[in-house]
């Protein structure tokens, strides 16, 4: 039990420390400059999403993306346990999991024609 | 590490659930309570799995959070076409069909 | 410990042969989605109807080539048990879903096209919704929705394990609870059937699912024979399996419509388009009671003894439920819809008599129930006034004189329902109560019979109302349906009387029907 907790405590520790390391460094070297972007919450660069003040309502596009998000992001739940026992499963493990990504990609098609993912 | 307490935090789960589903007003809170009992099987599952040494209650947890997603999708929708049109979720409101 | 689990996984053996009913329909479900992203709208309508009767037909087919005698197993690692029962309900629920497309591809009686909305997501009663409606529009979402969840009908059943179970049930259901919320008209109550429905049937299924996981920890598998050899392995019965094994009942109970879990059925049976119901009442019935039948027979009986007086007194509950609050109804879909819950009770009688004698006389029970009520609310949906449906009571008076031909076979079918002789209701019934006399259970079988007589009073009184009382002056008329409806009421009518008048050639197909142990 020991020897498998090692490698997971190492890469914790090294990951910790890196981020540690970079945030440090970045302060201590960096060139010191605030202006509004600095403060807003980080969105890739982006303007950040308005959040609606007072008990306003969200539109409810933002509710439709959610939804096809975790109907497609569960389905990833499947292929862990298929990677994990891949080559006791073998050739039929393949063409299941194909079969599985294929009807998948149906319902992607269906949600692409018909417009789901435009956002306007 | 002792199982009993895990079935006992998910028979508490359960339970919180129930009696959220049967007192709670909003369609939305109900709407989480069964997420909840969904959940506490799941603890259930993955406790007995790991107490009788087999591995189909691990399993078995995948599958219900694929179910217990399909089912978000399918609630949510039908509380929000009937938000938009009422601009309520209470399950109160909802009396139309009364016997 | 776990690495040494994972080296045990070997691939299942599939026998598709045996599957080949629910991978037809599911296919054809996946397909019918691939049409929904590619027609044009024009189209799709007419390719979505051709393409559900076609893989009904071919499923339909495929379970009419497993040989009963020669072909008898389990496939999947167990999972699946395909027996003269899973047989039987399968092709038992093909035909009803063929009758049920048959009446949601009918878009003749309302004048503003069939009876789903123009487009469930425009607001009732906005200015889009008139835009759809005008433009003729269809949402043909619902062809899929209706594959999936007859492909889950298929599964549930003949599911031998509890994991299978509970998947078949909500991919049964969950197109069902949005089917039920997108009536064309009515459209505050259709959506509000819908909710209600969402959220009882959810709950349900958790309460199921839980049960699931305290089976699990006592058995260490959720396989259906395992639980039985567990059952019967254990000197005394533990309060896990006891508690899991009633809450697995309450999910299975539920979806029967067994009081007193039944107060969704009259919402969702008046709420929902009548061609949703039609099918409903007779798919989910027929799916939901060959599985409780079947983990009832097989997982169960070992607890029968300490879950009899749990069962006698919801069998009772449900039959005098049914029968006296369905007395007080005014709104027709809602009679229909006690009667249904006062069926469920009768069918229960089978369900504790655990007989090959009282599993027969369930199964025909269902066929016979199945076809009935499918044309019943098909003729439900013909009469209408202006606003859509005329589904009061009171609107009913004097049809007989007006449309003696509807009114007639309608009496036919609440004849039926009723029980009266040379009717499929009466055969099942008998059949049913029979053997309940015959494993002791008369007291159960003199209550179903005083419950008999208060139904009939019910089902009499319409008749009544259509032939013997005088208008009361509503406008009222009979549609002219499409060829669509007009045959699914003729079919269901000439069933209704075929297995009343000749039931044993069915009986004779139901010598094969046991459950694989």
């Amino acid at each position: 039990m020991n020897n498998v907790a090692i490698p997971i405590l190492a890469l914790g520790l090294i990951a910790g420390a890196f981020a540690v390391f970079s945030v440090a460094i970045a302060s201590i070297t960096g060139p010191k400059r605030y202006n509004r972007a600095r403060v807003d919450a980080y969105e890739c660069g982006i303007e950040p999403t308005p959040q609606p003040m007072g008990g306003g309502r969200i539109p409810v596009k933002y509710y439709l993306t959610a939804m096809l998000f975790i109907v497609f992001d569960i389905e990833i739940v499947f292929l862990y346990p298929w990677a994990v026992s891949f080559d006791s499963l073998g050739i039929f493990g393949l063409f299941e999991m194909f079969l599985f990504s294929a009807s998948v990609l149906v319902v992607y098609a269906y949600v692409w024609r018909r417009g789901g993912l435009e956002w306007d | 590490m002792e199982l009993n307490n895990f079935i006992l935090l998910s028979a508490i789960l359960f339970s919180i659930g129930a009696v959220g589903v049967l007192v709670r007003r909003n369609a939305i809170v109900v709407f989480m309570s069964v997420e909840m009992m969904l959940n506490a099987a799941n603890l259930a599952f993955v406790t007995f799995a790991k107490a009788n040494g087999s591995i189909d209650g691990q399993v078995i947890a995948f599958f219900v959070m694929v179910v217990a997603a399909a089912e978000v999708v399918v609630g949510l929708s039908i509380i929000v076409s009937i938000f938009r049109t009422r601009r309520t979720a209470s399950i109160d409101e909802a009396s139309l069909l009364k016997f | 410990m776990s690495s040494a689990l994972i080296a045990d996984i070997t691939a299942p053996s599939v026998n598709y042969y045996m599957l080949a009913p629910i991978l037809i329909v599911l296919g054809g479900a996946v397909l019918s989605v691939l049409v929904e992203a590619f027609y044009p709208r024009e189209s799709r309508r007419s390719a979505q109807i051709a393409l559900v009767l076609t893989t009904l037909v071919v499923a339909f087919l495929a379970v009419l080539n497993i040989k009963v005698d020669a072909i008898l197993g389990f496939t999947i690692v167990n999972s699946l048990a395909i027996d003269g029962v899973s047989v039987f309900l399968q092709g038992l629920i093909i035909l009803s879903a063929l009758v049920g497309a048959l009446l949601i591809s009918e878009n003749r009686i309302d004048p503003l096209g069939d009876a789903f909305a123009a487009q469930s997501s425009a607001l009732p009663g906005s200015e889009d919704e008139l835009a759809f409606t005008e433009r003729g529009w269809y949402q043909t979402e619902i062809w899929s929705l209706f594959l999936f969840s007859v492909g889950g009908m298929l599964i549930f059943p003949i599911a031998n394990d509890l994991l299978t179970l509970f998947v078949a049930l909500e991919v049964m259901s969950l197109p069902l609870y949005l089917l039920v919320g997108m009536a064309r008209r009515r459209r505050l109550l259709s959506q509000e059937a819908a909710l209600k429905y969402f959220v009882l049937g959810a709950f349900s299924s958790a309460f199921m699912l839980y049960g699931s996981a305290l089976v699990y920890g006592f058995a260490n598998s959720v396989e259906l024979g395992d639980i039985a050899k567990a059952l019967s392995a254990s000197a005394a019965n533990s309060n896990l399996m006891l508690v899991g094994g009633i809450f697995i009942l309450i999910g299975l109970l539920f979806k029967v419509g067994a009081a007193p879990f039944h107060q969704w059925t009259p919402d969702v049976y008046q709420g929902a388009p009548t061609a949703i119901t039609a099918f409903m009442s007779a798919g989910t019935k027929v799916a939901a009671f060959g599985a409780l039948l079947r983990v009832f027979y097989v997982a169960l009986s070992g607890l029968a003894w300490d879950l009899s007086a749990v069962l006698w007194a919801i069998a009772i509950i449900t039959m005098l439920v049914g029968t006296i609050i369905g007395v007080a109804q005014s709104d027709i879909k809602r009679m229909l819809a006690y009667s249904s819950i006062a069926h469920a009770g009768f069918l229960l009688l089978g369900v504790i008599a655990q007989s090959k004698a009282a599993l027969d006389g369930s199964l025909f029970y269902l066929a016979g129930y199945a076809f009935t009520s499918l044309g019943a609310f098909a003729v439900v949906s013909l009469v209408r006034d202006a606003s859509g449906e005329a589904n009061h009571l009171g609107q009913w008076a004097g049809l007989g004189k007006r449309s003696p031909v509807i009114a007639s076979v309608f009496t036919l079918f609440l004849l039926a329902l009723a029980g009266i002789p040379l009717t499929s209701g009466f055969v099942g019934k008998f059949a049913v109560f029979a053997a309940a006399y015959e494993k002791g259970l008369a007291p159960l079988v003199v209550v179903a019979v005083i419950a008999s007589a208060i139904a009939g009073f019910f089902y009499v009184r319409v008749i009544v109302l259509m032939f013997f009382t005088d208008a009361s002056g509503d406008e009222v008329s009979v549609v002219v349906p499409s060829f669509a409806t007009a045959a699914a009421i003729t079919i269901t009518a000439v069933v209704t009387i075929v297995l009343g008048v000749i039931p044993q050639p069915v009986f004779d197909l139901l010598s094969n029907a046991l459950f694989l142990k």
